[in-house]
């Protein structure tokens, strides 16, 4: 690929940065705010993209290991439709960005059905709870830190950078 | 006697019953269902926005040789379209200068324009709030729900500062925080002291008194919200539902609440600090009054000084803050409750970055789909609240 992403989107960021930015008016706020985002983007993009597929796949494997406890604890009117959900996100085309995302999704409603205890609103087992927290804990920690150079978050400087957080997890 | 409407005289609440809501709330997210399909929605032009005055001004109050001029779109918030206007008519040649505030299609809070004149209104005598001049609460006349104010000058951060935050999050106050600190606090006890049941608030319900219905109809609110607006299902939030309905506390006395008070919603004068306007006030309602305590104690709208002290709202250390507000306000701070409404807090932050904002910019309905993802980029911070708050709770 010539030009390739990472030189598409320096040349875009230095666009806005050069030229786009001190040209507008300082009294057009919208569009100053809404070109300075644009640029965060571009910067956050350019951090994120060549790993975009092996984060997808990540927090597919993370949600099948909450599914599975979560399955383990259910009774069977909320263990079987979530066992269903989790047969058909492992078959899932792992080289494809959309189809991990789909999966998620999928994936994501059963656990949910399962959390709520169903139409009964069952009890959740104090495993399936801390199963839960567990994994709410790690999903918060991996989105921060993909997100992390937008840097709204209070705390971080306490997140890694993105390899290192991908590292840990492989 | 109230003007409220009369809550259903419940006194064992149905924690799971979703349907159980104030009915203009109910109302409001239907209508965001049922427009959602119109989209996508485009920035209004200029030209636009004086022609949907010219007319409005012309059917409701029948002026004559209308001219609106001096239109001026004001940046900030990431819900309305607010636009800075003078109007000139026939029998006012020198004209008002006002401020159109306006419903896009879909916002981060779908919210009711009806709702914030009534508590305009509600609280001129008490709190500066800009003067309410006309309202479209369902968008009859205007084609969409807006709110007419008088302009208020004034500003919402120091314009000379060490540091400046989007919608007033993370700004530093640092010399600011002795004349701004006493008023936000006095504003807050305020807002909690006003006897609501003497005022016209007739878009509003009131939650059972004794009962867990104030904290039950904020969730039927906000989980309402993620549920029809859901783009990707979060574990934590729907978990976090379950933890605010099985340990709902009662509420004794319902309060009228801000919902969004902290600082970015005021403006000051400078350089006296006085403030001239506590603004957006669409999530207000009649509740809990840790509710409003715990929003403005969150991390979020706060700093840190140099020595790591947290700074609720970028002014005062918390242990100060509470201490000051039960001293202006009267109110016993019960720290479950406070504990209860932070969880409560982190979860509807989380539904408007996760859920609503994500839904709105992916069906392209705001003027503004970019800021909507960048605070859905910002969504897991309050994931990880949730988390802690829980577990600590």
């Amino acid at each position: 690929m010539l030009p390739n992403i990472d030189l598409r989107i320096a040349n875009m960021t230095k666009a806005l940065e050069q030229v786009i930015l001190p040209a507008l008016p300082r009294e057009q706020r919208l569009a100053r705010d809404q070109a300075m985002l644009v640029l965060g983007q571009l910067r956050m993009i350019s951090q994120q993209w060549k790993s975009a597929l092996r984060y997808e796949a990540l927090s597919l494997d993370e949600l099948v290991v909450l599914a599975r406890a979560l399955a383990s604890e259910a009774p069977a009117s909320i263990g079987e439709p979530l066992e269903a959900a989790l047969a058909v996100a492992q078959d899932c085309d792992r080289t494809s960005i959309t189809a991990l995302e789909q999966a998620c999704i999928a994936l994501g409603h059963a656990v949910d059905a399962a959390i709520l205890g169903g139409a009964e609103h069952l009890p959740l087992s104090p495993a399936a709870t801390d199963a839960v927290l567990d994994y709410g804990l790690r999903h918060a920690r991996r989105e921060r830190t993909w997100f992390k150079a937008n840097q709204m978050d209070p705390d971080q400087g306490d997140l890694p950078d993105i390899d290192a957080m991908l590292a840990a997890a492989d | 006697m109230s003007d409220t409407l009369d809550a259903s005289s419940v006194q064992d609440i149905d924690i799971w019953n979703r349907d159980d809501m104030e009915p203009r709330v109910r109302e409001i997210l239907d209508r965001t269902v049922r427009d959602r399909v119109k989209g996508p929605y485009a920035a209004k032009t200029e030209a636009q926005v004086v022609a949907m005055l010219e007319n409005y001004f012309a059917v409701t109050e029948s002026l004559e040789d209308i001219v609106i001029s001096d239109v001026a779109r004001m940046a900030g918030g990431a819900s309305k379209e607010q636009f800075a206007f003078v109007l000139r008519h026939k029998g006012d040649a020198k004209g008002e200068k006002l401020v159109l505030r306006m419903d896009p299609l879909e916002a981060i809070s779908q919210t009711c324009r009806g709702r914030e004149a009534q508590v305009h209104v509600a609280f001129a005598d008490v709190l500066p709030v800009a003067s309410v001049r006309n309202v479209d609460a369902d968008g009859d006349i205007l084609g969409q729900p807006a709110i007419i104010l008088a302009f208020v000058e004034g500003v919402t951060e120091p314009t000379q500062g060490t540091g400046h935050g989007f919608s007033g999050i993370g700004t530093r106050y640092d010399e600011w925080a002795a004349k701004l600190a006493p008023q936000f606090i006095d504003a807050l006890a305020q807002v909690h002291r006003f006897d609501w049941r003497t005022a016209d608030l007739s878009y509003y319900a009131t939650p059972q008194p004794g009962t867990r219905q104030a904290a039950i109809w904020q969730i039927n609110w906000w989980s309402q919200v993620w549920w029809d607006g859901v783009v990707q299902p979060v574990a934590m939030v729907t978990y976090a539902e379950r933890w605010l309905r099985e340990n709902a506390p009662v509420c004794d006395e319902p309060v009228m609440c801000h919902s969004d008070l902290r600082l970015g919603n005021f403006m000051f004068e400078e350089p006296s600090g006085k403030f001239t306007a506590v603004l957006d006030w669409e999530l207000a309602h009649i509740g809990d009054f840790h509710e409003d305590i715990a929003w403005a104690i969150q991390r979020l709208f706060g700093t840190w000084r140099d020595d790591g002290t947290f700074l609720v709202c970028g002014l005062i250390a918390r242990d100060e803050f509470l201490r000051a507000y039960e001293a202006a306000s009267g109110n016993r701070i019960d720290p479950v409750k406070l504990r209860y409404y932070e969880v409560l807090n982190a979860y509807k932050c989380a539904v408007i970055d996760l859920g609503q904002a994500m839904r709105a910019a992916t069906e392209s309905n705001n003027h503004q789909d970019i800021i909507l993802t960048w605070l859905g980029s910002a969504g897991a911070v309050f994931l990880e609240q949730l988390v802690t708050l829980i577990r600590e709770a």
